[in-house]
């Protein structure tokens, strides 16, 4: 399959089996390092591509920029769900989580008059302290996280309405807040920015191949290596060239793939991320070699709850107010899960990645905006969003099986 | 055993000093007495085989060696010193590394990170951050667990950048053999490998076993299979509820013989005849 496979040590044979089925192919793809990126990505352009053809506007700077800042909410708190899906559990109260923490921002700001980064700091401690304590209840005394969740869900949202007093909803006027959804680079910038990340992308792609080299290891293929540094090169050049062909790129969207790469580093680079798989796809041999399981599922509640208060700030300065049905009362929670599900994440656990929670909550997003374009009523919608959740989760199931049954 | 002790048994001639010895041996599980005080001995560069019916006590025995279980009662040497294992970091610490029948393998995880699960290598510096945090040496693990494959001999693993889940049986259990034997063990404890296999993995799996043998190792195998059992073992400890019935040289006895000694135990006085 690949020619620089021949450097392996002798008892490295390669005896693959010829012939491979569309279902086998499809999942060692997702197996590889981008692949899992692909399936995602292929409804992403499919989806472009429709409405694209039928709503010519899909396409503008302007409406892809709008895109960008609609998804950044879902997208938020869809990375911080990934995290607790990768363990096999799900929380079903980010969306409350985000209330209470926009809320409390809001309260914070325009009514104590603290200054803003302090409110969101504190604010963020505080989705923490709620996301670690279900963790808590969930690990050591044993409750099943959708339990502990769904509980959390209504709890958390007679918290929020709490806070946000009789009139239900504070508006946003903090320069500051609103700054992270009104910011946009000046083009130059955005030109700067993509330059660096294709010059960080190809370095540590092409010295991990040095070194791989060095050591005498297996080799990524040259097609895969050289293919994923021209894709994503053109991917950041196009995304900034179109961001810039409005407003510029925003500052909103730097910071989101800022936060969703350190939560990818974590996730996969690290021994804690190791964890999370591990005990995500079997927790009793995670026990025996010595992993907190308990700690493992404390920590990542955490991680969700600061996610979701992230994303509940993101929310509050995008809406430039703080209501109830923005968060708690809407599709918030629903699109979040559905988001990092169609990005290919397994409800089972243990398969899964941060990133492709962002292109779902494109997927959610592009539809939602889409359909919204084309004039279509919210039953329709809500019966596409439906049907394109139902998709995935079977994607998900059929590649889990396939699994289980290639011993 | 006194007698046995100084003949040279298997193909290498290993030392005839026993090097983990188990007197003693007991345990209770409420009302049942799972294990009477229990002897076991096995030597470096040998395979023992721990054969009996169910229920005669070889799971727990293992169990109790690996620190699983806390034994009620029985003392442990290896190499002569008496040692206490009371959780399985204890027997970990002592070189001792037990491979489950399930195996407790991560089919979401590829060969290399199963093999350091929960011993991942960090790389140098990040002094900063907490060690959960640092970036992991991938090319470092993959390196040793390619050394570590390589020395047990397995042939047909193509890389240990594959998920577990893509393996055959045989492949899985060479690799939780070569987790076991990566973290500088000196027995190896092996329950059922080979219950799930068919005839070729189950010839790889042995391959496997023998290779660690002729490195010094000292394999505790507990089968139910007679054929595997013969064909591996240099000697075989035959427990019948929860007791000791003999040892015997595998080149010296017969598997009638052993079948016997499993069911109905020798004449009586059965229990720590040997």
């Amino acid at each position: 399959m690949q020619p620089d496979k021949a450097i392996k040590t002798e008892a490295m044979q390669i005896d693959k089996a010829p012939s491979m089925g569309f279902a086998d192919r499809l999942r060692v793809m997702r197996e590889s390092q981008f692949g899992a990126f692909v399936p995602v990505l292929l409804a992403l352009v499919a989806i472009w591509l429709y409405f694209g053809i039928t709503e010519p506007v899909f396409l503008s700077p302007r409406n892809f920029y709008n895109l960008f800042m609609q998804s950044a909410v879902v997208g938020t708190i869809a990375v911080g769900i990934t995290v607790v899906l990768l363990l096999g559990d799900i929380d079903l109260s980010a969306a409350a989580t985000a209330g209470v923490a926009a809320a409390l921002m809001a309260v914070l700001v325009t009514n104590v008059g603290l200054w803003g980064p302090v409110a969101c700091i504190i604010a963020i401690f505080v989705g923490i302290i709620m996301g670690t304590t279900q963790g808590l209840l969930i690990a050591y005394i044993g409750i099943p996280s959708f339990v502990v969740t769904l509980a959390g869900n209504l709890g958390f949202q007679g918290l929020m309405l709490k806070i946000l007093g009789i009139h239900g909803a504070i508006n946003m006027r903090d320069p500051f807040v609103r700054g992270i959804t009104t910011v946009t680079f000046p083009p130059f910038v955005g030109w700067i920015l993509a330059a660096v990340f294709v010059v960080g992308f190809m370095y540590v792609s092409l010295r991990r191949q040095a070194r791989r080299r060095a050591s005498g290891l297996e080799l990524d293929s040259s097609a895969s290596l050289y293919g994923g540094i021209i894709f994503f090169s053109l991917l950041a050049f196009a995304a900034v060239w179109t961001l810039n062909s409005y407003r510029g790129v925003p500052l909103l969207v730097v910071l989101l793939i800022g936060m969703t790469a350190l939560l990818s580093w974590v996730t996969t680079s690290t021994p804690f991320g190791r964890m999370l798989f591990a005990v995500g796809g079997n927790p009793e041999s995670a026990r025996r070699v010595g992993i907190s399981v308990q700690r493992m599922r404390v920590a990542a509640f955490g991680l969700v709850g600061m996610m979701a208060a992230i994303g509940g700030i993101v929310g509050a300065s995008r809406y430039a107010s703080v209501s109830f049905n923005a968060f708690a009362g809407g599709p918030l929670l629903l699109e979040a899960i559905g988001a990092a599900v169609i990005g290919g994440t397994s409800l089972f656990g243990g398969r899964g990645s941060v990133w492709n929670a962002i292109l779902g909550a494109l997927v959610i997003g592009s539809l939602g905006n889409g359909l919204d374009l084309s004039g279509a009523s919210a039953a329709d919608k809500l019966m596409f969003s439906g049907a394109i959740l139902l998709l995935a989760v079977a994607i998900d199931a059929l590649s889990r099986s396939k699994e289980g049954a290639s011993r | 055993m006194a007698d046995r002790a100084d003949k040279a048994v298997g193909p290498s001639a290993p030392p005839t000093t026993p090097h983990l010895v188990c007197r003693g041996v007991k345990k209770r599980f409420g009302g049942v007495e799972a294990l009477r005080g229990v002897d076991f001995e096995v030597r470096r560069g040998e395979v023992m085989a721990l054969v009996g019916d169910n229920g005669a006590g070889k799971s727990t025995l293992m169990k109790a060696i690996a620190g699983a279980y806390l034994a009620d009662d029985g003392e442990f040497f290896l190499d002569g010193e008496p040692v206490t294992i009371t959780t399985p970091f204890d027997a970990a610490d002592l070189g001792i590394q037990i491979v489950y029948q399930d195996l407790a393998l991560c089919e979401n995880l590829d060969v290399a990170a199963n093999m350091y699960l929960g011993t991942e290598p960090v790389q140098e510096g990040w002094h900063f951050l907490p060690r959960i945090l640092r970036p992991l040496d991938d090319l470092l693990m993959e390196k040793k667990a390619l050394a570590a494959i390589d020395r047990l001999k397995v042939r047909t693993l193509q890389s240990v950048r594959g998920k577990v889940g893509g393996l055959s049986g045989g492949q899985r259990q060479a690799i939780a053999i070569a987790r076991a034997v990566g973290a500088d063990s000196t027995v190896v404890l092996l329950d059922e490998p080979t219950a799930a296999l068919g005839v070729a993995q189950t010839e790889q799996v042995l391959d496997v076993v023998r290779t660690l043998r002729d490195a010094g190792h000292a394999i505790v195998y507990i089968s139910h299979n007679m054929a595997d059992v013969f064909d591996i073992s240099d000697r075989i400890t035959v427990l019948r509820h929860g007791g000791n019935v003999a040892i015997y040289e595998t080149a010296e006895t017969t598997t009638d013989e052993i079948v016997v000694a499993m069911t109905r135990g020798l004449d009586k006085g059965a229990n720590n005849a040997a």
